[in-house]
Order: C-alpha cells, then sequence, then structure tokens
C-alpha cells in the first residue's frame, strides 16, 4: 500500500512549529493538495501534534515534497524537527497515535475523537478513497479495542480528575452534593471546575480576602461567603477544598469536629491541595470524615500512571500485530485474492492474542 | 419417584449457583459487563429449577393427605431450599431496581451455602407432617419469617461491601476494586432501605408464631429459644433503625449493629436446633 | 428524668434485655426442662447456687427481668410523649386574614420557613394569587394530596398539601403497640395459668386451678403407615364442675375446647406403663395375657406373666428404663414360672423380635438367646395430655399485634411527602414557590418533585421554565 505519513508531534517540535500548523485550516490544505494532483489525503491537527498522511499515488512519492508542501503552506521551516513514515511503519504510527500510546498522557482518550474528527473532515472534503476508508476505519476499531482490552486507559491521571473519582466513590452521584472552597488560589479554581463539570448544587468560596474571594465565586458562578463564617457553612458542605496561602493549618480537629454532630453523620470529604498543609493529618482520623492531600491524590496519579506504564509495551505489541494484519490484507487485496481481516491473522502465521 | 427428581433439580440448581457466584466474582474483578450477564442468567435458570425442586417436593409432600395443602418447609431440607431461592428472588429484586449487579459477590454465596447444606447435608426424605403442625400458620409463619432471614442475607452482603468501600477510601490508598463498587453512601442507603423491608416481616412472622402457638399449645409466648433468638433478632435491628435516625450513631458502628443482627438471624436459625426441644429440626421436633 | 427521655439509654435497654434473653437460652430453665437443671446442679455444684440466687434458671419470670421489660414499657411511652416529632408540620392558620399587615408578615415568616426545606422549585404563572392557589389546590387533590389552605387573598396565598398522611401516625402506634403487648402479657402473668392435666383414657382427672374434673371417654391415636410418627392424636373430651357439664368435644391438635376463656388443648399423649393385654405368640399359637394374672400356656406346665410395660425402652446404667412416655420402643417383661419356680424375668421388644434381654434381681440386663415366643402386640393404655390454659390477656395482645401490623406498615412502606406552597405576586402575573419534603431519606422524593413541579406549571399555564434549588444541609430521614 502505497501511504506516507510526515508529522511533528510535542517530542520531537518545538510550540511554534506546531501552532503554525496548527492555525492553517484542513481545507486549506486540501484545497491545495487537490491542486498538486493529490485526491485522497488526511490531516490530523491538534495541539499536540500535526501529521499528512498521504495515500494513494501521492503515498508513492518522495517525503520531501510533503515536507516542502508543509513549510510552505505554514511558512515555517520543518528541517530536523519532521518525522516521516512509509507504508507498513506508517500503519502502525497511526494504530499507535488512535490507541493513545504516542500521547502526552499515555492511553488519553480524547485522541481518539480527534482521529475520529480529522477523517471525517477529510471524508467531507472528499479526500478519501476506498484506502483511507479502511485504514481509518481500522485504525479508530484497534484505538478502541486496544484501550478495551488492555490497562492503558485505566485509572484518572490528573489530580483534580481523581478527586472528583474519589468524591463519586464516596457520594455516589454528586448532583445533589454541596462544595466549599476555602482560598481562592489557581488549585482551587481547576478542582472546582472539575466537581462543577459534574453539576454540584451548590459552591461557596471563602477566601481571606473578600475580593478575591468574590472573583473567584463570580467566575465559578458560585456564593462567595465570609471567611469568619467558614467554620459554619462546614456544617453544610460535603466536599471542601482547602488551598490557602495560610501558614498554618485552617482546619483543625476541633474546628471539624465541632460541625460533625450537624452532619448527623453525612461522610465529609476534605481536599488540602494547599502547601503547606491548611488541615491538621489528625482530622483523617475522625469518623465520616476522609482528609487527602495532595501527596495521596498524587500517589493515586503515580499508581495510575504506572500502571498504565506498564500496559505500553502489551498495548504497543498489540497495536503492531494488528497493524500486521491490516498490511496482510492490504496485500492479499492488491494481489486480487483478497481475504478477510479475520483471515489475516492466519495468514501471517502468528497466534491470536484474544 | 417425586423425591429422586426434587434432589436432582436441586442438585442442578446448586450447579448453577455455584457457576453464577463465579461469575460474579470475576464481575468484581474484570471490567467486562458480559460476566454480569452470565452471573444473572444463570442465576435465573438456578432459580427456575430450583423452584422445579420445590414443585416436586409439593407434588410428593401433597401424596400424603394429612399434608394437604400445606408447605413443605418442616424439615432442615425443606427450610434450606427454601431460604436460598428466597435469597436469589430477594437479589433479584433488588439489583433489577438498583442495577447493581456488582453485589452479586456479596450477596449470592449465600444461595450457594443454602443449597448446599441442603443437598450435603439436610435429609430429603417427605414425611407426613406431626399433628401440631398441620394448620394454614404452616404456609404462612415460616415462610414470612424466612423471607426476612433472606433478605437480612442481602442486608448483610451490601454491609460487608460498605466496609470494604469505607476501608479502602480511608486508607488513601483506594484500589481498583473502590471504583467499581457503589458509593458510601448508596451502600448505606441501600442497606438501610433493605433492613427496613425486611424488619416488620421478621416482628409479624414472630407474631404469627405466638397466635398459632396460642392456637396449638395455649400460650402466645412460652420462651422458647427460636422464640427467644427471633426476638433478640428484632431487638437488635430495631436498635440499629433507631441507631440511624441519631445524629452520632450513623456509620460504621450502625452497620456493625446490622451485622450482629445478622449473627443472631444466623443463629436463630441454625444454632438454637441445638438448643431447643420444641422447635428443632434436629431434635425431631419438627 | 431526662435519660429516660434518652433514646441512646432505650437502645441500651434493649441490648440488656437481649442479653439476659441469650443468657435463658443457654441455660436450662425449670418451667421447660427441671430434670435438666437438676442434671446441672449435679453436674456444678458450685455454680449452681450462684447462678440460681439471680434466678437463672427461671430467668424470664424473675423480678429483674420483669422490671427490665417494665421499664422498656414505660420509656417508649416516655420518648414519644415527650419528645418532638421530626417534623414540625406547618400550623394551620385561619383562612380570612383581611388584615394586610399582619398578613405580610405571615407571609414573610412563611417565606423565610419556605428557604429551609430540601426541594425548591419556583415558576411564574398568569393571574392572581388568590385564583392561582385555588387552582392549584384543584390540580393537587386530583393528585392525591390532602390539601390545606392557610392563606389566600390576591396579594398572597399559602397552602400545605400532604400525602400519605397516615405515616405520621406509624412510629406512634407502633411504640404503643409494644407498651399494649406488655400490659397483655402482664395480664397474663397476674390471671392467668398453665396445667398440664394428663388423663387415662376412659378416666378423669380433677384440675388444680379450676374446681372441675376432665374426663377423657376415648382417646385415638393413628399413625403413618409403618412408621411410629403419629399422623393424629385426639381425645372425646368432657369437661364437668360436679355433676354440671361445662363442654364437651372431640379435640385435637390446633382445635381446642374453650370453656369461657379456659382452653384445653390436645398437646401430647403417652403410655404410662399399664396395658390391658399384650399377645404373645409361641409357635403358630397367641396367647392374651391381661397385666399381672398368670396364664397358662396350653399343652404346658407353664404359667407366664406379662407385669411391666415400658413404653420407650432404652438401657440406663445397665438397667431397663424408657426415654420418654410416647410409645416408640415399646417392650414388656415377663416371668416364667413351674408351680414355685421362677425363672429370671426377661424383656421383650415389639421392634426388635430377635432381641431378648435378662434381667437379674438387681436389675442389671444381659443379653439372652432369642427364646421361641415373640412379643405380638401390646394394647396400652394411653394416656391423652391435655394442656389448660388461661390466657385473659390474649386479647389484647392480639389487639396490640394489630396495631403494631398497622404501626410498622404505615410507618415503613407509606411514603409522606409535604409540599409548603408560597403564591405571589410577581413578575406579570403570580410566583408560585414550592417547597417539598420527603419522610424517606435518599434521593427517592427528588425525581418525582421535579416531574411534580413540572407538571404542576403546564397545568396552570404557566411560562416555561421551573426553577430548582436545592439545600442539601437539612436532610430528615
Amino acid at each position: 500500500m502505497k501511504l506516507s505519513l510526515v508529522g511533528v508531534g510535542h517530542k520531537s517540535a518545538p510550540a511554534e512549529v506546531r501552532e503554525a500548523l496548527a492555525v492553517v485550516a484542513a481545507e486549506r490544505f486540501y484545497e491545495e493538495l487537490r491542486r498538486q494532483g493529490c485526491d485522497e489525503a488526511v490531516v490530523l491537527s491538534t495541539c499536540n501534534r500535526f501529521e499528512l498522511y498521504l495515500c494513494g499515488e501521492a503515498g508513492g512519492r518522495d517525503q520531501s515534497w510533503a515536507v516542502s508542501f508543509l513549510e510552505r503552506l505554514a511558512g515555517v521551516k520543518l528541517e530536523g524537527h519532521a518525522y516521516a513514515r512509509r507504508a507498513d511503519a506508517a500503519v502502525a504510527h497511526l494504530f499507535e497515535v488512535a490507541s493513545g500510546l504516542d500521547s502526552l498522557v499515555v492511553g488519553e482518550t480524547e485522541i481518539l475523537g480527534q482521529v475520529k474528527t480529522a477523517y471525517e473532515t477529510a471524508r467531507r472534503a472528499g479526500m478519501t478513497g476506498k484506502h483511507s476508508n479502511v485504514l481509518f476505519q481500522r485504525a479508530l476499531y484497534v484505538g478502541k479495542k486496544i484501550r478495551n482490552d488492555t490497562a492503558i486507559a485505566v485509572g484518572q491521571t490528573s489530580v483534580a480528575s481523581v478527586a472528583v473519582q474519589l468524591a463519586e466513590s464516596i457520594f455516589g452521584e454528586l448532583s445533589a452534593r454541596e462544595v466549599l472552597i476555602l482560598g481562592a488560589g489557581q488549585m482551587a479554581e481547576l478542582a472546582a471546575r472539575h466537581l462543577l463539570s459534574k453539576k454540584v448544587a451548590r459552591l461557596k468560596v471563602a477566601n481571606r480576602t473578600w475580593e478575591r474571594g468574590e472573583a473567584l465565586a463570580r467566575r465559578l458562578k458560585a456564593e462567595a461567603v465570609a471567611w469568619e463564617s467558614f467554620a459554619e457553612h462546614l456544617k453544610g458542605a460535603d466536599v471542601v477544598i482547602a488551598s490557602t496561602a495560610s501558614e498554618r493549618p485552617v482546619l483543625t480537629r476541633e474546628i471539624v469536629a465541632g460541625a460533625l454532630p450537624a452532619r448527623q453523620g453525612r461522610s465529609l470529604f476534605v481536599i488540602d491541595i494547599a502547601m503547606p498543609r491548611d488541615v491538621e493529618d489528625s482530622v483523617h482520623g475522625l469518623e465520616h470524615v476522609y482528609l487527602y492531600r495532595l501527596e495521596d491524590l498524587e500517589g493515586i496519579v503515580a499508581r495510575n500512571l504506572e500502571s498504565r506504564g506498564g500496559e505500553i509495551e502489551r498495548a504497543r505489541a498489540l497495536a503492531r500485530e494488528k497493524a500486521g494484519e491490516f498490511c496482510a490484507w492490504q496485500r492479499s487485496a492488491a494481489e486480487g485474492r483478497e481475504i478477510s481481516l479475520k483471515h489475516a491473522r492466519r495468514a501471517r502465521g502468528e497466534k491470536a492474542v484474544s | 419417584m417425586a423425591t429422586h427428581l426434587q434432589i436432582l433439580l436441586i442438585r442442578a440448581a446448586l450447579a448453577l449457583y455455584v457457576a453464577s457466584t463465579a461469575c460474579a466474582f470475576t464481575y468484581l474483578f474484570s471490567k467486562d459487563e458480559k460476566w454480569s450477564r452470565w452471573m444473572l442468567w444463570l442465576m435465573g435458570a438456578g432459580l427456575l429449577l430450583h423452584l422445579g425442586s420445590f414443585g416436586a417436593r409439593i407434588d410428593a409432600f401433597w401424596q400424603i393427605p394429612e399434608n394437604r395443602y400445606y408447605m413443605p418447609i418442616n424439615s432442615f431440607f425443606g427450610a434450606l431450599s427454601y431460604l436460598s431461592l428466597a435469597v436469589a428472588l430477594v437479589f433479584f429484586v433488588v439489583e433489577r431496581e438498583h442495577r447493581l449487579g456488582i453485589l452479586g459477590a456479596f450477596v449470592l454465596p449465600w444461595t450457594v451455602v443454602g443449597a448446599g447444606a441442603a443437598v450435603l447435608w439436610a435429609d430429603p426424605k417427605v414425611e407426613g407432617l406431626v399433628p401440631a403442625l398441620q394448620s394454614y400458620w404452616m404456609s404462612v409463619h415460616p415462610v414470612v419469617l424466612m423471607t426476612a432471614y433472606a433478605a437480612f442475607a442481602n442486608a448483610f452482603g451490601v454491609g460487608v461491601a460498605l466496609l470494604i468501600q469505607e476501608h479502602q477510601i480511608k486508607s488513601r490508598k483506594p484500589s481498583e476494586l473502590c471504583y467499581r463498587l457503589p458509593s458510601i453512601e448508596e451502600l448505606d442507603t441501600l442497606n438501610y432501605r433493605i433492613i427496613v423491608a425486611a424488619f416488620p416481616m421478621l416482628t409479624v412472622g414472630i407474631i404469627m408464631g405466638g397466635i398459632w402457638a396460642y392456637n396449638a399449645w395455649g400460650r402466645f409466648w412460652g420462651w422458647d429459644p427460636k422464640e427467644t433468638w427471633a426476638l433478640i433478632t428484632a431487638l437488635i435491628y430495631a436498635g440499629y433503625l433507631h441507631m440511624r435516625f441519631l445524629k452520632g450513631l450513623r456509620g460504621r458502628k450502625a452497620i456493625y449493629v446490622s451485622m450482629v443482627g445478622f449473627a443472631s438471624v444466623v443463629f436463630t436459625f441454625l444454632g438454637v436446633n441445638f438448643l431447643s426441644q420444641l422447635h428443632g429440626y434436629l431434635s425431631g421436633g419438627g | 428524668m431526662k435519660v429516660f427521655r434518652s433514646v441512646r439509654f432505650n437502645i441500651f435497654l434493649g441490648a440488656l434485655i437481649a442479653i439476659a434473653a441469650a443468657l435463658g437460652t443457654f441455660l436450662p430453665q425449670v418451667p421447660d426442662a427441671p430434670e435438666k437443671v437438676s442434671a446441672f446442679q449435679q453436674a456444678h455444684a458450685y455454680l449452681f447456687p450462684l447462678y440460681n440466687c439471680f434466678g437463672l434458671f427461671d430467668l424470664y419470670h424473675t423480678w429483674w427481668f420483669m422490671a427490665l421489660l417494665g421499664l422498656m414499657a414505660f420509656d417508649v411511652v416516655a420518648c414519644k410523649l415527650w419528645n418532638k416529632p421530626p417534623d414540625a408540620g406547618m400550623v394551620a392558620l385561619p383562612p380570612e386574614l383581611t388584615d394586610e399587615r399582619e398578613l405580610e408578615r405571615r407571609l414573610a415568616r412563611k417565606e423565610a420557613a419556605l428557604r429551609l426545606k430540601p426541594l425548591r422549585a419556583r415558576f411564574g404563572v398568569p393571574g392572581g394569587a388568590g385564583a392561582a392557589a385555588a387552582r392549584l389546590r384543584a390540580a393537587l387533590s386530583a393528585r392525591g394530596y390532602h390539601v390545606q389552605e392557610e392563606l389566600r387573598s390576591d396579594s398572597g396565598a399559602a397552602l400545605v398539601a400532604t400525602r400519605h398522611r397516615l405515616q405520621r401516625w406509624g412510629s406512634y402506634v407502633a411504640h404503643i403497640a409494644l407498651v399494649v403487648i406488655l400490659a397483655g402479657a402482664l395480664v397474663k402473668c397476674l390471671f392467668g395459668f398453665v396445667e398440664m392435666v394428663p388423663v387415662l383414657e376412659g378416666g378423669s382427672r380433677a384440675m388444680q386451678n379450676k374446681p372441675w374434673t376432665v374426663y377423657v371417654d376415648k382417646f385415638t391415636v393413628k399413625y403413618y403407615d409403618g412408621t411410629f410418627t403419629p399422623k393424629t392424636f385426639s381425645s372425646v373430651l368432657r369437661v364437668q364442675d360436679a355433676d354440671k357439664v361445662l363442654g364437651a368435644k372431640t379435640i385435637r391438635v390446633n382445635d381446642p375446647l374453650d370453656i369461657g376463656g379456659v382452653r384445653f388443648y390436645q398437646a401430647s399423649w403417652g403410655a404410662g406403663g399399664m396395658f390391658r393385654s399384650v399377645a404373645l405368640r409361641l409357635g403358630h399359637a397367641l396367647l392374651r395375657l391381661p397385666q399381672r394374672v398368670p396364664t397358662r400356656v396350653p399343652g404346658t406346665p407353664f404359667d407366664v406373666t406379662a407385669d411391666v410395660m415400658l413404653p420407650n425402652f432404652t438401657i440406663s446404667g445397665g438397667k431397663a428404663d424408657t426415654a420418654s412416655l410416647e410409645l416408640k420402643n415399646p417392650a414388656v417383661r415377663f416371668t416364667f414360672a413351674v408351680g414355685a419356680h421362677k425363672t429370671a424375668p426377661m424383656w421383650l421388644l415389639q421392634n426388635y423380635p430377635k432381641l431378648c434381654l435378662v434381667e437379674d434381681p438387681q436389675g442389671t440386663l444381659s443379653p439372652a438367646p432369642a427364646p421361641p415366643f415373640q412379643l405380638a402386640s401390646i394394647d396400652p393404655v394411653l394416656f391423652s395430655g391435655i394442656q389448660v390454659a388461661y390466657d385473659p390477656g390474649y386479647k389484647i395482645v392480639v389487639a396490640g399485634a394489630l396495631l403494631w401490623l398497622f404501626g410498622t406498615v404505615t410507618l415503613f412502606y407509606l411514603h409522606r411527602r409535604r409540599l409548603w406552597i408560597l403564591a405571589e405576586p410577581g413578575g406579570d402575573g403570580t410566583e408560585v414557590t414550592i417547597g417539598g419534603w420527603s419522610s424517606r431519606a435518599g434521593r427517592e422524593f427528588e425525581p418525582e418533585f421535579k416531574a411534580l413541579a413540572e407538571s404542576l406549571r403546564r397545568e396552570l399555564g404557566g411560562r416555561a421554565g421551573v426553577e430548582f434549588f436545592q439545600n442539601p444541609l437539612v436532610e430528615v430521614s
């Protein structure tokens, strides 16, 4: 199969190069390609990578042509920053990308949607043909399959999403829960936004300086409350995010213990992402209270990444195997004795991995 | 003939229960939904066979004219058989309503224990009822009580899951299991709701026993070990219900109380047979 | 006094009662098995007096156990009467209110109270507040709500609507039921009696608790084929006070005779050891022997006497004994004599024809070779175990049981829902605010509340869009 891939990624090119390519609309690329006599190509353009897949006739051309084509349209030099692949290697690369194996955060699912969008844009522009159709559809299938069959997509990989996941493990649905934010820092805002996406019932912000607290509350469409009254609001809050700049702990064991009777035994989830600590460690020992410090959340993220990492080799091998299957099918189709993709496995003479 | 059919069917049902429980455990640790489906299908098939076994037993039971038309749960075998049947039925009702198939690993083992004990240790012989048991209460009083016991078994499973979940999150190093189990609040509410539904059944069953005793022996309550322990069970669960209304006593402490309540259920069903003359399956008193 | 109102104390009391009751199941109790109590006394000579002084061998009738029960009953009443109910409903106010200022004040109070309700919805409808309130009332009644109107005028209206109001009483009724049941038990303790009257068939016996005599004219027992399990047993019963017949009936198990509340139950039966005759098979001949009457064996110089019968033969301490009075393993003792010479007495068992046990003068048994005669059948004199029970408290207990049934079913199975509605002028019509509360904890009511608000809005022709608020602070379970 004639397939040529030229691209830049977060590993190979600096941000300016990637940005220059990203600002050019895909339609523009397709227009120019058509003028150059290319009628089968797909452009994959995300904030972390840019890749141009050329199929059919153009796929057999010399790849320096593709590089200069891109340099012309983006107005930036790609020397030394671009990578190129051909035929089987290009197929393997595409499958790995779709599976999230080439992403910053291994196993992330966004890239799958991005590949799908890129493919559909190309199709709408009339830039796909039989080969690219099968190739990209297969890539989407492999991307999903590898995420299901291995553990590369398991576990949250950001502190904020881990916190939300834990909150859900304690409370179930968060849509009737109340969140209290102590402090108005960036980390607090990030965590709050994650919680907001779960449509919590109420969000309160308490900051020492009223203005900053109010500003954050406005941004989050939340309610600003007076700092002095935070102990009272503790009684009604289910999730507390502590992220003040205070030197000494703000939530002491006494304060939390004092709020517990009014809670009638309901759970309290306290997230302490402040440095230095905002919450006394002994608070975790109270019944119904779950205190997670930044290091605990980071530990969970690290463990998740580790287990994802442990799966990389297996996933990569699987992606390569699927690529090999695809190429075998491809060759058989070209030779006129098209076999189904299933049989391609046996044609490769390798044992099938479930 | 019917007794052979009964034994054959319950053995088949037991095999299916074992398979279904195995699926439940696998589902706990794998993400594949197919295990949950298999668990439910196998459990459903097992239930049908079990009902068939029960039907065969009823048929054999009613061959004896004195036994018409009462429920054949006077012996250990019949009681265990009905008990495991009820556990599976209650699980279906709960699972269907709350989509909590993941709790199968905590509840379904009881069906295996019940049906297994019946097959391994209990005598499946069908005999005539002693005169004291020839009453329509025979079909009502034990059935109501054992359905309540089955519900309490379900609640116990939920309680175990809750303790595991709580321990996971409190440890600050939750494992994959933590995210598969339902949330703490959901489990707590489910445990509470099951006990709320079963508690009236338990107390009404006890009262039915008293009325029957009055009609058979002249006294409503005689502090017979089985009666006494059923009452103790009711007291413990009443304690749990009251604790839940109180501010400081929710959470772990309340769950422990509900688990002690279930231990009492087990003792009421099993242990008193070694103590009681009047009520014991083992003492031959019927 | 405060401690009695505390639910914590009640839980503690309940635990105490549970532990005491459990203790009573592990130690033998005098009313059920006095022989076991004696056995315990012999086995544990030092523990017995200690346990006994606490009354542990008749635990359930000790003063302290009864006191615990009584305290529990008192406490239950105390808690229910003196503690506030879990939710304070709104107090009804007269619907006609002309003083505008008073109306304003009350509306403001209602609004403040409304903010505290767990669930809230707000939407706008055209028209005046009074009209809106009337339509809401009709709409809610159609949905099964009982509506109480509190204020109605064009400058504001307030409604309270409840569903399954009965649920509120469930808790009270259930707790009162407990007290009623205990009261019934107390009545039985004070005024009732239970007496076991064993009467030989064809005979009679006088009662102790009443000046009556119980006659059993006939007693029948039928067995399941080939077993010793009784299928049915019954007595033809007659109860007389001197010469007056108070009642007569054929009683069987589960079917007693009732004379003015005193009930005669067929509880048990057995054989005391008397028999009318036994049949001994020698070869082809069948010899019938009455009890203790020496009978000549035809064609021989032997006289044979059957003297003792044991209904449930067992060997205890090497000697003949009976395990119970049930006719499970009958055995008869025979003695053969020629003139003045007597053989050693020998036991024959009906169920084990090959067995023969010879008894020495001390009563010790030893096996003997099978004799050429078998015990063919026995015609024992049975006694019918009549249990006489008088329980004047039973009807009270049943009343309590019914109350309990009603109380728990309404408390646990009904779902009480309450809506507080405030209709005030606002926008270009009336603004309706609804506060919701449910007797069930958890999220059950929320979707129903939302759907209800939405459908009310549609029915009243309100503007699209219902605002929902949630106040998670107030969770009443």
